[in-house]
């Protein structure tokens, strides 16, 4: 008689219960903050708890929504994409120089479109086949990617770029009653996500090598194309952040996505994604994401000075850092 | 037009499967090693060839401090870098020090006000080693939130504003000349030294290669490896600070924007001058070289009277080609 037999039913089915929640206590804990944070914020600011504002929170996570969901990828396999806003920024203003070429023509929208997605798409490509050929440190090789595109749209463009056609930021206005269509098109999209992580050999592949690469190849993963394929999906997504900031801004904004790439790591982080790679779920990032947004939302309803805001992120991400859970095999550099 | 096609799938696929020779290993051990110095030669072939303002004698002084300043700055983060470390705060030390000095200055004397930029400096060295080695924090991750931390304070404290005049003592630090060399340029020799000496002839010194190399083995052989990992960044951070007195002397004033390119440069200049990632591997001479590349081609940009912009890809492409070329090093002789 071994000692499970011996137990209830009630109590076996209560240690289940029991490990999946210390399993997933991140997740758990993320959520609670942001339940706790909401309730608080509603108690305080007749504001916030109107359905207007709470739509508007969700509208507002989905540029950070979408650059954390490509920064998740790179951060499964235990890298980082320190390019991703000025990826996003250089999407952004090519579509709108290109807008403002052709004289605002809207039949140019679709195939804009997917121009931008094809930069984007580009640029993560040449971050992975850089880091995978010549095994270099991904996070210095991203770094070094950003200053380079930075340079790039400076020399775009320093000054707003007019000319964005009005069917065009539709894609921030259309609305269904008072949420918006980007809204549920976000929602859907983080489900893709999510399944996608889950559920397919290439989202499985990018959790087996941010565990470990060596058992990663040893079971037959093709570790360099997989690790390309998180960076292109991680310009994929930039670029699709870059196309949404232009609709909500209407101009080809050259401030555009900045500061994102540290928000998105944070948010990726405090969703519980292992920064070693391999360990987490892109619920916890969805999580993550709205914490921080819903946090700058109720700081900007109580009017917080802008300083401490930076303040108290960099105090967040100490405190997340400095609470970081150990891996069993350390791995210094 | 078949033909064509054929061939770039062989030429791509002996891409693939390609095996290194032990000469081409070599060539690449010794490229990786020389990379600024030659490249610092090709440099002034090139500013002889189309700049010859380059060679004007202000302009060179502009270079020599600037180059003192990334001098300073750099010996640091060879130190983290080689013990297999990285350290992106140094840009935030740098300008909150330069802050602390000149705003404390007008209410206390310089002395005081010094020994408090250095111990705050210090401090966050400290926390930054402590972060990494006891609490098993990635170097990246812990330095960057140290970064962004050390940003917001400096906001919360100086709303913004660019601060008061800079103390006289460190106008004398940087841009006065001994003779026609610039104090800075000594400032930066005498560190140079000092740590020269110190990671070849003392026992810390040896750690410190010995950590980077290999620290499990380090761990066996009695080393405290924690303690010389946290040593190595509060050096760093104190270094940093230096780099940001001599920097701030020489600029006049200090702003928001006081060496926000501090952290890439002198990642980049330690990369390009033969420092690598894995740690162990590396030398201030080196180091230096890189420094005096990134100045070099920074000025260059302006000399040539090309955007400034320029400067930004540039920073980004040394850093992009050397990361990958000493990233390629690393795995061809770790084989």
């Amino acid at each position: 008689m071994g000692p499970a037999e011996g137990k209830s039913p009630i109590s076996r089915h209560f240690g289940k219960s029991l490990s999946f929640v210390r399993k997933n206590g991140s997740i758990f804990l993320i959520y609670g903050f942001i339940i706790l944070i909401a309730g608080m914020a509603a108690i305080y600011s007749e504001t916030f708890r109107t359905a207007s504002n709470m739509a508007n929170i969700l509208r507002q996570s989905i540029i950070l929504g979408l650059i954390a969901i490509g920064q998740s990828m790179v951060v499964l396999t235990g890298g980082m994409d320190i390019s991703i806003d000025m990826i996003a920024r250089t999407v952004a203003l090519t579509v709108a120089t290109l807008f403002a070429t052709y004289e605002s023509d809207s039949s140019l929208i679709v195939p804009l479109l997917f121009l931008g997605v094809t930069v984007g798409v580009t640029l993560g490509g040449i971050n992975g086949v850089l880091i995978t050929r010549t095994h270099a440190n991904p996070f210095i090789i991203t770094f070094g990617m950003a200053s380079i595109l930075r340079g790039v749209n400076l020399a775009i463009s320093t000054t707003p770029i007019r000319g964005i056609p009005s069917p065009y930021l539709r894609i921030y206005d259309a609305k269904i009653g008072i949420i918006a269509i980007n809204v549920i098109v976000m929602g859907i999209i983080w489900y893709a996500v999510w399944l996608f992580s889950t559920r397919t050999r290439l989202g499985r592949s990018l959790f087996a090598i941010g565990g470990s690469e060596r058992v990663a190849q040893l079971s037959a993963i093709r570790i360099n194309w997989t690790l390309v394929s998180a960076y292109v999906l991680s310009g994929f997504f930039a670029a699709l952040a870059g196309l949404f900031v232009l609709a909500r801004m209407g101009v080809g904004d050259p401030g555009t996505a900045e500061g994102m790439t540290f928000q998105s790591i944070v948010a990726v982080a405090v969703g519980g994604i292992s920064l070693y790679g391999g360990k987490g779920s892109l619920i916890g990032t969805l999580g993550g994401v709205l914490l921080l947004t819903m946090i700058s939302n109720v700081f900007n309803l109580m009017q917080v000075n802008i300083y401490y805001q930076q303040l108290l992120l960099g105090l967040v991400v100490l405190i997340a850092v400095a609470a970081y859970r150990s891996p069993r095999s350390v791995r210094p550099g | 037009m078949r033909m064509i096609f054929i061939n770039t799938k062989k030429f791509v696929r002996r891409l693939l499967s390609f095996r290194p020779t032990p000469r081409f290993v070599h060539a690449v051990d010794l490229a990786g090693q020389w990379a600024a110095p030659i490249m610092v030669g090709l440099v002034l072939i090139v500013a002889a060839l189309y700049a010859p303002a380059f060679f004007n004698p202000t302009n060179f002084k502009t270079i020599a401090i600037q180059f003192a300043v990334l001098g300073i700055v750099v010996v640091g983060q060879t130190l983290v870098l080689l013990v297999r470390s990285i350290d992106l705060s140094v840009s935030a030390v740098l300008a909150l020090g330069a802050v602390i000095v000149v705003q404390t200055e007008a209410g206390t004397s310089l002395n005081i006000s010094l020994v408090q930029a250095f111990a705050v400096a210090a401090a966050i060295g400290l926390a930054n080693g402590i972060l990494i080695t006891k609490r098993q924090v990635p170097p990246f991750v812990a330095t960057f939130g140290m970064l962004v931390f050390i940003q917001g304070a400096r906001l919360a404290y100086t709303k913004g504003q660019a601060s008061g005049t800079v103390p006289a003592f460190l106008r004398m630090i940087s841009i006065e000349t001994v003779g026609i060399i610039p104090a800075a340029l000594i400032v930066w020799l005498i560190v140079n030294i000092v740590f020269f000496f110190v990671l070849r002839y003392t026992r810390f010194g040896r750690w410190i290669y010995a950590v980077g190399g290999n620290p499990s083995t380090s761990r066996y052989a009695g080393i405290r490896v924690d303690m010389v990992m946290i040593a190595a960044h509060t050096i760093c951070s104190m270094l940093a600070l230096l780099g940001g007195l001599v920097l701030s002397g020489y600029i006049g004033y200090v702003d928001l924007r006081l060496g926000t390119d501090y952290n890439m440069n002198s990642i980049a200049a330690a990369i390009v001058g033969g420092t690598t990632f894995f740690g162990g591997r590396g030398n201030l001479f080196g180091s230096a070289a890189g420094a005096a590349l990134l100045v070099m081609l920074l000025n260059l940009v302006v000399v040539l009277g090309l955007p400034i912009h320029w400067q930004l890809a540039m920073q980004g492409l040394v850093l992009v080609m050397a990361t990958a070329l000493q990233g390629f090093r690393q795995f061809l002789l770790s084989r």
